[in-house]
């Protein structure tokens, strides 16, 4: 019997010829999501990209698109790939899932019989037979994100934080679009006197998809701005707070910055 | 002879019988990184599908052509092709009908650049 199962579970096991999304190994799986993405940036249909990252079978589809825009941002691909997939991610944050559960008109299969299909609970986000035909009843979105970086982000606020639990003087950036929405991987480029330094929104997305930080240094003068051409917002340092026992310290700064 | 086959080879055989009746049928391997070429085929029509809606925005052949990679050896076209008739035979919508055909017509004319290849 050992012999057998060894063969059965080693030597041949069985091949899998049919499998799901679900299965697919991790850099598949990254591949489809941006094929997602690009569909979704494409067509503009929320609910259809929902039911199709929904195959993939990832405990959050949002956060695992933002890790995914990190990688590839940190990999240094195509910079539009990354906005869609970030897109993608922020609008599905953004927009709460509202659609009742689609009707499935299932078609028959090559061979008419179904093959293994998930329970029909979760129809509407694992189509079964034919997921090309949830197209037509999927409610198609009117508002869209648009996180075009560059000089459209004008600053809007700027406030001083004093809190000694951030362990640092922070320069702390939101990007907001139009429609105050926060926006994932737009550049912020912070300089100073002898420096320069370039860094993407949405790579610390439990504060917000559209947040960034910076550490800033005591004894320096900074200036940001978002995009290579957005306006500079200069004169930033650490502003002086006061602790609970009357000690100063250097705090931090949150700019937030928005499209008109 | 026949007290050797009785007492060795029959209960060898019925054990490896077993294993592979326990080992390909009834708890068979778990595979958990397939290709996307292992795909159900309604799945993978929708994976063509997802590149040819993608290719209807950016227009990025060759971008195309490496996601369509993905699903196999084949050439892209007769990946496409393939989508194409299923498509057609499980009644997709006409709009997803039509960018699968443009897909297709990108992919008949798509010659990958040396250092693709």
């Amino acid at each position: 019997m050992a012999l057998g199962l060894a063969y059965a579970w080693v030597l041949a096991p069985v091949e899998y010829v049919e499998a799901d999304p679900s299965r697919l190994r991790a850099d598949f799986k990254a591949g489809y999501r941006e094929a997602i993405a690009a569909s979704y940036s494409a067509a503009g249909d929320l609910g259809r990209a929902r039911a199709r990252l929904a195959l993939l079978a990832d405990p959050d589809p949002p956060q695992a698109l933002n890790a995914q825009a990190q990688q590839m941002l940190a990999a240094g691909e195509n910079f539009s790939l990354v906005e869609q997939v970030a897109q993608l991610a922020a609008d599905i944050v953004s927009t709460p899932q509202v659609a009742p559960p689609l009707t499935v008109a299932l078609a028959a299969t090559a061979s008419g019989s179904p093959q293994g299909s998930p329970s029909t609970a979760t129809v509407a986000a694992m189509p079964t037979q034919a997921p090309a035909s949830i197209a037509t009843p999927t409610p198609r979105p009117t508002q869209t994100a648009t996180p075009t970086p560059g000089p459209g982000f004008v600053l809007i606020e700027q406030k001083t934080v004093c809190d000694e639990d951030l362990g640092a003087s922070l320069l702390q950036i939101i990007v907001l679009d139009s429609r105050r929405r926060q926006v994932p991987g737009v550049e912020l480029i912070v300089t100073w006197n002898g420096g320069e330094d370039h860094f993407f929104t949405g790579f610390k997305p439990e504060l917000g998809n559209g947040f960034a930080d910076f550490e800033m240094e005591a004894d320096l003068v900074y200036a940001a701005r978002v995009g290579a051409g957005g306006a500079p917002v200069s004169n930033l340092a650490p502003p002086p707070c006061s602790g609970d026992g009357g000690a100063s310290f250097p705090g931090s700064l949150l700019l937030t910055f928005a499209q008109p | 002879m026949r007290g050797i086959v009785s007492r060795l080879l029959f209960p060898l055989a019925l054990g490896i019988g077993l294993g592979l009746l326990y080992g390909w049928v009834i708890q068979p391997a778990q595979v958990v990184d397939v290709t996307p070429a292992s795909l159900r085929a309604d799945y993978r029509n929708d994976y063509v599908l997802i590149v040819a809606e993608a290719f209807a925005g950016d227009q990025n052949t060759a971008l195309a052509a490496e996601r369509l990679g993905i699903l196999g050896t084949e050439p892209p076209d007769e990946i496409v092709l393939a989508a194409l008739e299923y498509a057609r035979q499980h009644s997709f919508t006409a709009p997803e009908v039509d960018v699968l055909q443009q897909l297709l017509t990108a992919m008949q004319t798509y010659e990958p650049s040396p250092a693709q290849t």
